[in-house]
Parts: structure tokens; sequence; C-alpha cells
């Protein structure tokens, strides 16, 4: 098994429920390819919009995925 | 990854069909896939101009509590919340399948993007043999909440749960996508393939025999 060479962070998105990275972290699948896979949830995420208002429109949403992965503060998201 | 999402109304609605939503408000999370999955659902039924829609929680707890107090006739799930929902007697009146692909940072290190997508593609292989050993994951999200931790394996429909290897994403559909939301007021400009869509890394990925 290699040693662990590279940290990616990945945006973690509720729709699609992580079942594949949740398996490939445990099941030790990253490590064995070198990654150390941290997963970040975006601020929308972990708290709720208090009103409609604070959720946007469509055209101008409040929330999306890839906010993390606009700050530079993820590598990949799933979108 | 490919997410389901159902357009779900409450019990004692008399939405039965898609078709029944025109003109009645729809609560949609902007900004994510679950809310183009309802607008893609909500047009193949019913005129644009009678499409209502509402902003609501990107939490599909949230939502699902939202319609059951009534703050609006349908909202889009996705699981494990469709099958809260079925379990509490709601109706799914349309279902629809999209897929996640793995978006990168320019900047991301091509072998670092490579490993993770092959790891992924394994995970995806593992789970497609057997998902009712895996299906424990897909709670993983929403433990601790009662409706969640009170369902088993056997309430999912299993068909709901799809996975597909990682694989480039063919132009035709990138540029149908980006049309679309153009269309929706949500994007602006011409699809440009030579800086939205870099299949490089995936496609290689994809071509190996793992």
């Amino acid at each position: 098994m290699p040693e662990v060479t590279r940290t990616l962070t990945i945006e973690s998105v509720s729709a699609f429920n992580g079942l594949d990275v949740l398996v490939a972290r445990d099941e030790g699948l990253f490590s064995a390819e070198g990654l150390d896979v941290q997963i970040a949830r975006p601020r929308s995420a972990q708290r709720s919009a208090s009103s409609a208002a604070d959720r946007g429109t469509l055209v101008q949403p409040a929330s999306n995925q890839g906010q993390l992965l606009d700050r530079h503060a993820a590598d990949l998201f799933q979108g | 990854m490919v997410a389901c999402g159902a357009l779900v109304v409450a019990p004692g609605s008399d939405v039965y069909t898609p078709q029944d939503l025109a003109h009645k408000l729809v609560g949609l999370d902007y900004g994510n896939g679950t809310a183009y999955a309802g607008l893609q659902m909500l047009e193949g039924a019913v005129p644009r101009e009678a499409i209502t829609t509402c902003a609501a929680s990107a939490n599909a707890a949230e939502r699902f509590a939202a319609l059951q107090r009534g703050e609006f006739e349908a909202t889009v799930l996705q699981e494990p919340y469709i099958t809260v929902a079925a379990k509490a007697g709601c109706r799914l009146v349309s279902t629809t399948f999209f897929y996640g692909t793995w978006v990168g940072d320019p900047n991301l290190d091509p072998e670092a993007q490579a490993a993770f997508l092959r790891a992924i593609t394994r995970a995806v292989d593992r789970v497609n043999q057997d998902k009712r050993q895996y299906f424990r994951y897909f709670l993983q999200d929403w433990a601790g909440r009662p409706e969640v931790d009170a369902l088993v394996c056997e309430d999912f429909d299993l068909g709901r749960i799809q996975l597909k290897r990682p694989g480039p994403i063919p132009e035709r559909d990138a540029r149908r996508a980006w049309d679309w939301m153009v269309s929706w007021g949500v994007l602006e400009g011409s699809f440009d393939p030579a800086r939205q869509l870099d299949n490089r890394v995936a496609a290689q990925v994809a071509a190996r025999v793992l």
C-alpha cells in the first residue's frame, strides 16, 4: 500500500449522499491510491436559512454546489 | 454517482400527477441539482408559464418539514427523504435521475485527480455488487434524525439507488445542459467546451481496466 502522498479536500453535496466517497474512504481505496481525502461541508449545508429571502432566487441562489471550490477551500465537488 | 429526485406532495394533497401542479407552488432549493431536476420534471408536464416555484431550504429534512407544514404544494426530495416521505404517506408524483459529475479545481494535480477517480470507480463497483451491504452509508449524513434512524434497508426501493463509474461528459450533453440553464436565466453566455469541459483525466481513467 503506498504512503499517503497527497491530501484532497472534497465538498460534500447532499443530493449524492457521498455513498461512493464514504465506501472508498472506509474501505481504504483512497489510501491505496496514496490519498488522504477530507470531506468539507459548505456553510449552507450546516445551517438553515431563516427565511425564503435568505435562500435567494432561481437566478441568484443563496447556496450552490461548488461554493467551497469557488473559494479554493476544496479541490473537488460533485455537481 | 447518480441521484434520484422525486416530486413529492403531502398525503392530503389533491395533486396526483405533475400536470396537477400547474400554477401550484413548488418549493425548490435553488442553486442545487435537485431544484433543476424539479424544473425539468415540471417542464415535461406543464407550460413554463404555469410553473410556480419558491425558494426552499437546501436541506432535504427542512424541505420535507415545510411540505408537511403546508408551505408549498410540492417539493423535490432525494434519498433518504424520498423514503421518509413515502413512509409518512406522501405521494411521489414524478421521479427522475441525474448525474453527479466530479468537478475539479483547474489547478488540481491531474495525477491526484486520476487517483481519486480510480478509488471512486472501485467503490462504485463494490456498492453495485451488493447495495444492501452498503445502504447504511446512505443514512450516515442524516444520523440522529428520528425519521431517518427509523429506516431499515427493506424500506428502500434500491432501484432509486444507482451508481455509475465516473467518466467523461459527452460534449453534446454538457452543451444541452448549459443551453437549458441559459434558457432559465441561471447562466449567461455561450457554451465553450475549451473553457468549460476538460474530460482528459476522466477519459484516461475510464479507458483503463481496473
